[in-house]
Formats: C-alpha cells, structure tokens, sequence
C-alpha cells in the first residue's frame, strides 16, 4: 500500500469546501465516496455487509489516493500507516510507576554510601521539600545480587525481576530535571513539561494507525484506588484529533465507558434491546429504500455489538490456565488486582492493541515517609506480575515485537527526608539521575545502560533524556521522531517538542 | 470529496460518468480542458512570474504554440514532436516531488488536444504583462455573473405549484419524465417543521393541536408560530455560529485560554436571527459595528451595544497571541479572520491567493491583500491588541453616577458605623474604669484617652498594668458581644449596599484604532519577511468589470472606514456572490445539501449548482424582501418541494436516474446533527431546560476523560467531588461552553465541528462509535430512565399506554400493532429478567424490575433511526 504519511502531507492552506468540521472515522464512514462510484460497488459487492462495504471503501481510497496539492483537510484515521523503516516493535504495554520508585534500592546500587550512612552528604543536594530536608546520607537498606548471565543488580526487594534480568535493558542514568510530578510525568509522558499535550500512545497510533479495529488501540488501565497525578491527562490526545485519545478500563462495570454494557444489560437484557432495535430500524428502513446512511447505521449497531463482545472476551481473565493465572500472582491477595490488569494488558496486545499503559494508584511510589516499610510493600504489588508479563509474552512469541517498559516520573534522593527516627525517614525527589527498565520489541537483552555519581543522584554517564527515550521508542515502531509530525499553531508539533533528541543506539539489539 | 473525486478518477477509470469529457469522445476544449491543466500546474513558473522560465508562456494558446527557448511547446496533430508531452511524460516537468507530477489523465487529455490539432480560442486577450491571466471566459464564470432574477419556469402539473419555487424544481422533475413525491403526511411534515426550524421534536400538545387544526392554513400558522419563536433563534443561530467560528476559547496555544465575553456575541447572533434582523444589516454590523458609532465609546445604548458586540465575529480566530508574542502568531491570526470572512460572506477561497495567484479561480495574489488591506487598520500585527485588551466597558456615565450615589450611601453607613465604634468603644471603657480602683481612675482614664504618640513612658505602663481598658475595635466583642453585632451587621449593610452599584459588564470587540492606518504590502509567498509591492484596500478585481473595486478612506469617520465601505457593497444587493452564498446556505439547512454543495467555494473547484436558475431566483427574492431570512425560510417551508414525502428509491427507475435526489423529487433523509441530537433526548427525557442566552455552562473531563458538562474540581489534575448544575446541565447545546480543548464528547461523537478556524459544512459520519455511544454512554442510559419515569407519570401503569406515550413522545405518532406487540414482548421479557436478576437494578436496597424495563424500552426508541433521522 503505497500510502503516504502524515507527516509527509503538511495541511494545505487551500482552503477545502465539502469536508469542514471535524472528519473522523474510528472504523469508518459512508460519507464522502463518489455517490456513483459507492452504487457501482454496492452492486459489485452483493451480500456484503454494509460496514465492510464502507471498509473497503475506506481502504480503496486510501490506496488510491495521490500526491497531488490536497484540497481537502486530512481525514484522520486509525487505518494502518507504513512506518518510517522496518519496526521492531509493533506494540507497547507500560507499567507506570506513579510516584518514583527509588533508584538507589532497587536498581542501582551504591556500595560507597554505606560509609556515609547517617553522616553528611558530601556534596549538593537538589531538594524538592527543602522543609522537611536533611543533608544525612540514607545508605540502601536492602541488599543488591548479581542475577542471570548478565550479571545484573538487582535489589532483595525484587526478586521475580531478577528471574528475567537477561531478557530486559536497565537504564540508570534518566533525567527530566524538573523536580515535580506533574511536570515530570508530563514529560515523559508527553514530551513536554507543559500540559496539553498528546499522550505516548496518541503519537504512536497517530503515526501507526491500529492494527484491530473492534478494540480501542490506546488502552489505559486504571487502578482501583484514587487515579495517579495528572488525573486523565495521562491518556489525553492533547491536541491531536479526538480519535487518538486513551481509553480506560475502568476497575468495575461497565469495564469500557461506552464500550461495555451497564452491569443491568449486559447480556441478554441488551440482545433483546437490539433485537427491537433492528426491526424498528428495518421496518424504517424499508419503507426508505435507497437511503444507505440508514443501512449503514443497522450495520454499525452490528459493529458495534461485535466490539462489544471482542473487549468483553479481551477482559474476561476466567478464560486463562490456572498456570498462568498463578504465574500473574492471581493466587494472592496482594498481587491479585494488579496481575490481573498486567494479564489484561497482555490479552489486549495478543488482539492487535497497540500502545497499553498501566498506571499505580496516586503516588503509589511517592515514599518521602516510611520508606522501610512502604517500598517493600509496593514492591510486592508490582514485582510479580511485572516480571511474570515479561515471561508471558516471551514464552508467546510476543516479546520480540512488545516493548514492555517500567518505571515512573522520578527517582529518590540518597539522603534522608523527615529525619524524626528510622521508621520515618523517607527520601524526596530526584529527577537528575534515576532508573527504569525496558524489555521486548528491540531492546537489548541483559544490558545496564548509563550510570549515576556515586551516591545515585545525578546521571553521569549515557545521560538518557526523555526525548532521547521517546526518538528511541519511535524508532523501534519504525517511526524517524522528525517526521511524526502535526501542524497546529503554524508549526510541525512532534513528540520530542521539536528539542534536540538521541536515539540511544547502545539500548538497541544489534 | 473533490480530492476524493479526483483520486477515485485515477483509480476508476473504468467509469465512464466520472471520466472527463475528452475521454467521452468530445473534443479536448482548449478552455474548458487545457487550460486548467496548465493554469493549476504550470503556469506559475510559465507565464506568471516575472520573467517566463525557458520564455515559455503557456497562459494563452497562441503562445503555447509560438513556444519558448527551446523551440514550439506543441506540434499541432503530432504527440510525439510536442515537446510539453514529452516534458511532462518523463517526469522532468513540473519540477519537484511525485505530488507535484500530472496524472495520466490530465497528460492524455493534453495529448487528446495536440492529436486534435491543438486548437485554441479563436480571440485571445493580448497580454503582454506578467502575472495572473484573467479572461473573458473566466468572467462569464456563472457565480461572476450579475444575479438576475429569471422567470418562473412553465410546468405542466400545476396543481402541485405553492411557490414559485416549485415550478424551478418541477420543471427539471418534468423535463426527466417524473414528478414530485406525493405531500408528506402531517406528522411527518410537524416533526420536520419543528426539528429544522427550532431544532426539538414536538411535543404531545403540538402534535394534538396540529392534528386537530382543520384549517386550510394550519401549516403555515405552525410556521409562523415556529419561527416567531425564541428556539428559532437558537436552532439557526448555530449554523451561523458554524461558519463564523464561534468558541468560548483562544485555542491555538496548549493552555487553550477561556474567553469570558465570547458568549455575548453568541447570544448577538441568536437574538438577532430571533428578530430577524435584515441579514445585510447583521453582515454590516458584523464586519463594522464599529464604524458605524460615534467615538468615543462611551455612554453606549443597547444599539450601539449591539453593534459592538457584533464585530466579535471578527475576533473569533483562534488566537494564541496572549503568550506568543511573535508576528507569526499574529498574521495567523489575520489570516484566519481573512479566510472566515471570505468563506462565510464571499464563498471564494479566496485565502488559496495569499502565497501566489489562485491556482483554480481568477483570484490573483494582489486581490487577497486588497482584502487584507481592508481590515488590517483594525488588526494591525505592529500595533496588536492582545486578547485581554480587546474587552470594551459597557459602563456609562449613568452607571458610573449611579455607581457614585451607591458608594456615598455606603461611606455614610460607614461613617455612622465607625461613630457608632467609637462610642461604644467609650462606653465600654467607662464601663471597665469603672471597674478599677478609684484612686487611679482619673489618671487611667487619661492615659486611655491621650493618643498613643503622646502618652508618657508612665501612662504606657499604667495601660499594661491594667489591659482591660485596651478595648479596640478588634476587642470589642470580648466585652460586649450585642455591640459587636450591632457593628457587623452595619457593615454588612455596607456592602449590601455596593452591591446594589450597577455591574460593570464587556463586550469583546473589534475596534479600530484612530490615527494614520498601516501600509499593506504583498507579502512575497505569502512571507511576512518578504514584503513588496504597497497594496491599496479594495474588492476581488473579477468582480469589478474591468475598473478595480476601490475602497477609499472616509474622511468624515474617525477610522479607515473601509471595513464598513466593504461591507456596504456586498451587501448593496449588487454583488453577485453574497446573496446567492446566504441563499444557497438557506438551502443547505433544509435540505441537508446545498444548491451549491459546496457552500464556501462557488470557484471553479467547487460544485456547480444543481438548480442555478433556482438560485438566482432565492437569491433575488432574498435582496428584494429586504434580506428577511425568515421570509426566505417561509417561501422554502411552505413550498411542495419542502412538504413532499420522504425521498426514496421507490421504483428502480427513479433510482438509476437520480440516486442522489439531486432534483428533489422527494425531502431528502437527514441525520439530526450533534446539538439537536442531545437536545431532543432531553426534551424527550423531559428535563430539557429552556432558559435563554448568558454565560456558557461549564465543560470538564470527568473520571475517565471523557468531556462532559460540569464545573472542573482538580486536585493535582485529579478530579475531586462533584458539584451540583442545578439543572445548568439540561440546557440547549449551543448554550455549552465551545472550549476547543474540551470537545464534549456527546456532541463530538455526533460531528459537532472543530473550529479551525470554521466550519462552512459539517461532515456527517456513521461509525460504530456513535452506536456504542448509544447504547452504552451514561449519559443515553441517564436519560432513558428519566424518559421511562416520564412516561410512567403520564400514562400510568397501563402498558399499552404507556407503550402509546413513548411513541408519541419520541415519534410523534402512535405505534402500530406490530410495533405495539414487539414492545410489549420486550417489556414482559426484560421485566421477568431484571426480576430474576435483581441485585443489579436495586437502588437504595429497592429492585424495580418494571421501570429498569420500561427504560430499556425508552432507550431503543431513543437510539432508533426514527428518532435520530428526519424525513
């Protein structure tokens, strides 16, 4: 399909007639095909129904259409787009770790901090609560291990991630350099530290299209308790057409606002509403004939019911083995919720989803206090089922084009926050040097990149921006980050907001 | 659907209805063909540029033949000799990308003509100048002509003439062997009437009294009722809203700024079509409301109000110079304002003219400066007036009087106030020395009274050694809580009374600022860097028969006055593209198509008109009523073409020949737009509230993202509790606030239009989103519940009748029996469900089977094609 991309067709100023107003077609539409040419298939095309009728139309066009000055303002939608280059990865599932979950105990061990435990921090300090601060080094509680082939470190508080460590890149050496949540989530989240913005998973189906189309292709999984910061700007299509928004799956019914039915109706209550529904609008029909917006509607309810019941079979977790059930932590209480949303998450990505993004409760990992106690806890949360994801899609053959990320907005600092007695001591924020992890879809295997001073403060070799991260995630979906562009306010907008970005080559499989 | 038409030709060539007439056996015309071709992909190097490239001209035919540098273009009869074949064959031209490139066939029709012998017009305009060509043939150009009123054609069946616009649409009918419809029955004609014309269905009270009127004029009595009717104003306001970009927001930068005044001009454009406004004196007002008053602005009454509200139309770009302070911001803001008002009042695309010569219609590059040169001493990027700077006092000398009165009264309850506090702080404090040992009294009692800069070292410590003199006004409850009341509500009176001042309220206007205007210059490709030649203001020159549509200052106005001069002449009821434009987007509205499909391009790209005599004759009828738009609607609504049946493919015949209705032998099918969508499931649902104009009602995402009505409550961009609408949340759709970043999603899902900057035509879509909307969304299953309790309340227990009532709500008619049946099936077999299975229905610990039932029943009617189509 020699298609050309968006970006390669900025909007003409030409100023188009018929299509004004907002064109959009989450699967697609009947208006706006030669009414000649539409009839002619029609006949062509006896027996089909409508609404693929309209898909092939919608594909016709698509393959037909030329190069030439555009009149008409870009239809946008959410058929495949011919990347850049040869992807990697085609999918994406990101568990996102609301808070910042802390560097120094879990992923980057810092040996030299012990001699500093409880003495001054020798060196400045960025705080963020300058309040409640203290200069007293923290040395990590928890004890690191070499695991795997790779050698990795990884602390006593993950043990299920040290089972995978071969199979994923840790990188140390973040950096947003902005000391809030909010803004720091936004960058990485979206480019920029301002709001407003589109969501990762809006810039990737914006340039890639779907690849189902009886599933929404940017899913975010909420969890259960109050949502992270930034509320439902996570998922937001910014300014990018409303298509390319996120969709939630909600913790109870109905699970897809919109999508899945009432708890009341689901199931028959809703078939036998259809059923009136289609002899209303077949009688209504009939004695209108020729009029096919109106078979074209009976045709989207059938769509739509067809959706209904794809999300519903997507999200329906009872339909696993009990090993792998057991594999997510489904068999315990305290990694039961969160494994089911990473089963969910992998379900999702088998059916042709394309950008997953599960989110932590509001700052889930935001330990200034306690940090003893909490960390472990979230740790036991997340641990399992994260590495157990991994594991999944490996043994599925997904791995290899899924990127699987993990990580927040932030890491921690190295000294001590609220010093009032061990049990209280916390660590605040630290957005110049922390860690995450990513797996699958190209990213090297058994690799640690970059690395932090040596208290774990500042990112000092391989520095990893959250342009660089984004220029590197689109390439690995075959996209060049220049070139996924959308002209808004008189300028090409881009994902890395037009800065200066690296593809972190050193991250990437050979 | 141009760009679509013109890919699908490649693609589809097999059709021969789409093929161009060369291809059909025709012979290749010169203008009509060739010209085109060559106007659209060449010409811009050769022949409109300053010096020709390879001297080649390929404007006219004489000098294609006559050639350039290497030799003549084009060997009459011979394809392979002709050098431009050969050219345009290799891919060497037009230079540049594959976009760029002509199609296989646009080279064939080329090569059709030099086959043919390369004929050219036999009289061609001598041209020795470079730039754009404009010839005799592009002024014959039909939407260039004069209008002129044609007579009303003859027809054979004229039984079925109301108007004299019937015979125009019948006589086509006739000239095709066919007719009109038979005339809709009245239900159907009512439930039209009302969803065009105010935008709801009817309710049970009008369909009884429209089907009880037995009167021959009980239709045209519905009429008047219906536009002579607030909800008029509010159903066709919004399509003006539509092609004058109307939002509540700047747009443009990420913080998407609200505007707090932009509401008023939206209730200018309902108020005024309420009233039927002339339409040229709305258009005058709209483009120089400000112009037309005496400066300074002050002391304005409601009509001088009213006209600046007005030029809030051209303040309705979205605009992102509030923090980008960059000339581009700014011409982009020019820009926009430009191409609103040419493609709402011009229907031209006449922005295509801004980077070079139009490429399609005669509309050189100087043509859209002079345009620009109108209304750049109002919006002027070096001496910009920034959104906060655009809001104009309405206050008057009479308020601020007022205002000053009010305040006086308050200062005297104030002053009594702090009287009254200094006595009852003296009270307190004899009160209190009456307290302390007599023999200090006195010397207490003058040290408490001796100001504090003149008391001595001795006074001082005698007040500490004795603080309960110390009464202050600050402690003056301590010791007598009644005084401290009498004091507080004093106060309160105060500010009761400031209250009462009148209230300072703006309009965001556009105003022109006196002095010396601005200088325009064309900006070389459209390059603000890169200006040139000085451009003076005037019209298109195609319209101009030869002179150029001057504007000239008006030296008795303090401003330019050009922009009231502009608006004058189109709409002097001379000008032949402003009448037929406002006419043909009449149309549009009732029909769901316009004469001309495309209402803001009457150029060369856009749609022929089906009917040109048709609307000619509108848009004659509109400048001789007055430019009475309700006049207007009154001819379309009570004509027969109006009032047939619903269009459908009847017989095989009817449909091989006309598929697309285009000659209206019956009404065409709508799909409700997005507004009347929402609005009809509330008026349906019976909460539907009908309070008129003010302030936006407030959109916020709610939990999940979506956009809905409702007053934002973040905390760290997280929703927190919600707060009551107190019925805010039932009101008309175009009462919603329009914020560009907070598309509402029920209104987005159904086409409602992204402003950027406008919306000549809305695209209507039938996709799977819009039925899962429907059946699923909280808010369709909301107000099928308030629906069924409706319908519970006015019709009882009974099923069959409440069965009747949910029909004539929803259809405005009575079910069938079939119908009647399929319902009652329906409500039997969810009630046994939701009775069986009742732990899901209960509220508040209570399981009502029956009315989650009735509901589910409501909802179908809702989401059905009856109540989502007119007909």
């Amino acid at each position: 399909m020699n298609r050309l991309q968006p970006q390669d067709r900025p909007r003409s100023h030409h100023r188009p007639a018929p299509h004004q107003g907002s064109p959009r077609s989450a699967d697609t539409t009947l208006e706006g095909f030669d009414a000649s040419r539409r009839r002619l298939l029609a006949h062509g095309a006896i027996g089909v129904p409508a609404i693929a009728l309209a898909w092939m139309l919608a594909r016709e066009d698509a393959r037909a259409e030329t190069s030439r000055p555009e009149l008409v303002p870009r239809v946008h939608d959410l058929l495949p787009k011919k990347p850049h280059h040869e992807p990697r990865a085609t999918a994406m599932i990101s568990l996102w770790m609301q808070g910042g979950p802390s560097q120094v105990d879990l992923l980057d061990p810092k040996p030299q901090m012990a001699r500093f435990d409880g003495k001054t921090f020798p060196g400045k300090i960025k705080y963020d609560n300058a309040a409640q601060a203290s200069s007293r080094v923290l040395a990590s509680p928890w004890s690191f291990r070499r695991y795997g082939e790779s050698g990795t470190d990884v602390s006593e508080l993950l043990p299920n991630l040290a089972g995978i460590v071969d199979e994923i890149s840790v990188v140390r050496s973040m950096h947003t350099g902005v000391n809030n949540h909010g803004q720091s989530i936004r960058a990485l989240n979206s480019g920029a530290t301002i709001g407003g913005r589109p969501a990762l998973g809006s810039w990737l189906n914006y340039g890639l299209g779907a690849e189902c189309d009886n599933l929404p292709a940017f899913v975010a999984l909420i969890d259960p308790g109050q949502l992270p910061v930034q509320g439902v700007e996570n998922w937001s299509n910014g300014w990018l057409p409303s298509i390319y928004q996120g969709t939630v799956v909600r913790p109870r019914e109905p699970r897809i606002l919109n999508l899945t039915p009432a708890a009341h109706l689901a199931g028959a209550p809703q078939r036998r509403s259809l059923t009136l529904l289609r002899r209303l609008n077949r009688r209504h029909a009939d004695r209108r004939p020729g009029n096919d917006d109106l078979e074209a509607r009976i045709a989207s309810f059938d769509l739509a019911a067809r959706m209904q019941l794809a999300a519903s079979d997507a999200l329906d977790i009872s339909r696993e083995s009990d090993a792998t059930r057991k594999l997510y932590g489904l068999d315990h209480d305290e990694t039961r919720e969160y494994g089911s949303r990473c089963l969910i998450a992998r379900r999702l990505i088998e059916r042709g989803v394309r950008f997953v993004q599960i989110y932590t409760q509001n700052q889930y990992w935001d330990h200034h206090g306690r940090i003893i106690e909490a960390l472990p806890r979230s740790c036991r949360k997340t641990d399992r089922p994260a590495a157990a994801l991994v594991r999944d899609l490996k043994d599925r053959g997904l791995l290899d084009s899924t990127v699987v990320h993990w990580g927040g907005e932030m890491g921690r600092l190295p000294v001590v926050q609220n010093d009032s007695g061990r049990k209280n001591f916390g660590r605040d924020h630290n957005t110049y040097g922390f860690s995450m992890w990513l797996a699958g879809g190209g990213f090297r295997k058994g690799h640690v990149h970059g690395s932090t001073d040596d208290f774990g403060h500042h990112a000092v070799e391989g520095p990893v921006t959250h342009h660089d991260y984004h220029a590197t995630l689109l390439h690995l979906f075959g996209l060049d980050h220049e070139k996924v562009t959308y002209e808004r306010g008189g300028r090409s907008r881009s994902l890395v907001d037009e800065k200066p970005a690296r593809i972190v080559e050193e991250l990437l499989e050979s | 659907m141009r760009h679509t038409a013109h890919a699908l030709l490649v693609a589809a060539s097999a059709l021969s209805s789409t093929l161009p007439s060369a291809e059909r056996g025709a012979p290749v015309s010169f203008d009509r063909d060739v010209r085109p071709i060559l106007k659209a992909n060449c010409v811009h190097c050769h022949g409109e540029s300053e010096k020709p490239r390879g001297q080649l001209d390929l404007r006219l035919g004489r000098a294609i033949l006559a050639g350039g540098k290497s030799g003549p273009s084009v060997h009459p009869g011979d394809v392979k000799k002709s050098l431009l074949i050969a050219r345009v064959r290799s891919g060497e031209m037009p230079p540049g990308d594959e976009r760029r490139k002509l199609t296989p066939g646009e080279i064939s029709t080329l090569e059709l003509w030099i086959s043919g012998g390369a004929l050219i017009p036999a009289s061609e305009p001598s041209v020795t100048r470079a730039g754009m060509l404009i010839t005799r043939e592009d002024r014959t150009f039909w939407s260039f002509r004069p209008v002129r009123r044609p007579a009303t054609p003859e027809v054979s069946n004229t039984v079925r003439v109301r108007t004299p616009i019937d015979a125009f649409v019948l006589a086509r009918l006739e000239k095709n062997g066919r007719s009109f419809a038979p005339d809709a029955d009245r239900r159907t004609l009512l439930r039209r009437a009302f969803l065009d014309l105010v935008g709801l269905p009817p309710a049970p009270e009008d369909v009884d009294a429209f089907l009880d009127d037995g009167s021959d004029d009980a239709y045209e009595r519905l009429v008047d009722r219906l536009l002579a009717s607030a909800e008029y104003g509010e159903r066709w306001g919004r399509h003006w809203l539509d092609v004058g970009g109307y939002a509540d927001s700047e747009g443009h930068t990420d913080d998407d700024v609200v505007r707090m005044h932009a509401f008023k001009y939206r209730d200018y454009v309902l108020t005024s079509l309420a009233h039927d406004k002339p339409l040229d004196e709305f258009i005058r007002e709209q483009l120089a409301g400000d112009e037309m008053l005496t400066w300074p602005l002050e002391n304005l009454g409601p009509d001088a109000v009213e006209k600046l509200t007005a030029t809030g139309f051209l303040r309705m770009s979205p605009d992102g110079t509030a923090s980008d302070r960059s000339v581009e911001a700014r011409e982009r803001v020019v820009n926009e304002t430009i191409e609103i008002v040419t493609s709402c009042l011009v229907g031209l695309t006449v922005s295509c003219a801004r980077c070079h010569h139009h490429r399609y219609d005669p509309i050189p590059q100087q043509d859209y400066y002079r345009i620009r040169a109108i209304f750049e001493p109002a919006l002027d990027p070096s001496s910009w007036r920034v959104p906060s700077q655009r809001s104009v006092s309405l206050y008057t000398d009479a308020d601020r009087r007022a205002a000053a009165l009010v305040e006086a009264k308050a200062k005297a309850i104030e002053a009594e106030r702090l009287q009254k506090q200094t006595d009852l702080i003296n009270r307190t404090v004899k009160k209190q020395l009456q307290m302390v040992p007599a023999q200090i009294r006195d010397t207490l009692r003058e040290a408490r009274f001796t100001p504090a800069d003149k008391r001595t070292p001795a006074q001082e410590k005698l007040l500490r050694e004795h603080p309960s003199v110390n009464v202050s006004a600050g402690s003056l409850y301590l010791y007598d809580s009644t005084a401290a009341k009498t004091l507080e509500t004093m106060a309160a009176e105060a500010t009761a009374v400031r209250a009462r001042k009148p209230r300072e309220e703006f309009v965001r206007a556009l105003t022109e600022p006196s002095g010396k205007p601005p200088n325009t210059h064309l900006f070389h490709r459209g390059d603000p860097g890169q200006p040139r030649a000085e451009i003076r203001p005037g019209g298109l020159t195609i319209l101009s028969r030869g002179t150029r549509q001057k504007i000239e200052d008006d030296p008795s106005l303090p401003t330019t006055g050009r922009r009231l001069s502009y608006a004058s002449r189109l709409t002097d009821g001379s000008h032949p593209l402003t009448a037929r434009v406002l006419a043909n987007r009449a149309w549009l509205h009732h029909f769901g198509r316009g004469i001309v499909a495309t209402p803001d391009d009457f150029g060369t790209l856009g749609e022929p008109p089906t009917h040109p005599l048709l609307l000619d004759w509108l848009a004659s009828e509109l400048v001789e009523s007055g430019w009475s738009l309700k006049r207007l609607h009154r001819l379309i609504v009570t004509s027969t073409i109006y009032r047939q049946a619903a269009w459908s493919a009847a017989s095989v015949a009817a449909s091989a020949a006309d598929p697309d209705n285009r000659l209206y032998g019956g009404m065409p099918l709508r799909r409700l737009e997005a507004e009347i969508v929402r609005d009809s499931v509330l008026a349906v649902s019976g909460v539907l509230n009908r309070k008129r104009l003010g302030k936006p009602v407030p959109v916020m995402a709610d939990r999940v993202g979506q956009f809905v009505v409702g007053i934002e409550n973040l905390n760290a961009g997280r929703p927190g509790a919600v707060i009551p609408m107190r019925g805010e949340e039932h009101r008309r759709s175009v009462y919603l606030q329009a914020r560009r970043s907070r598309p509402l999603t029920v209104l987005d899902t159904f086409d409602a239009p992204r402003m950027e900057p406008n919306c000549a035509k809305r695209s209507r879509s039938t996709v799977a989103p819009q039925a899962l909307f429907l059946l699923n969304s909280p808010l369709i299953l909301h107000h099928s519940r308030l629906f069924a309790a409706r319908v519970k309340k006015e019709a009882g227990d009974d099923m069959n009748g409440q069965i009747a009532r949910a029909w004539l709500l929803a259809y405005a008619r009575k079910p069938t029996d079939v119908e009647l049946a399929d319902a009652v099936a329906l409500l039997e077999e969810q009630e046994r469900h939701f009775t069986s299975d009742g732990s899901k229905t209960a509220e508040n610990g209570k399981s009502d089977p029956r009315s989650f039932a009735l509901a589910s029943l409501c909802q179908v009617l809702l989401i059905s094609n009856e109540f989502l189509y007119t007909d």
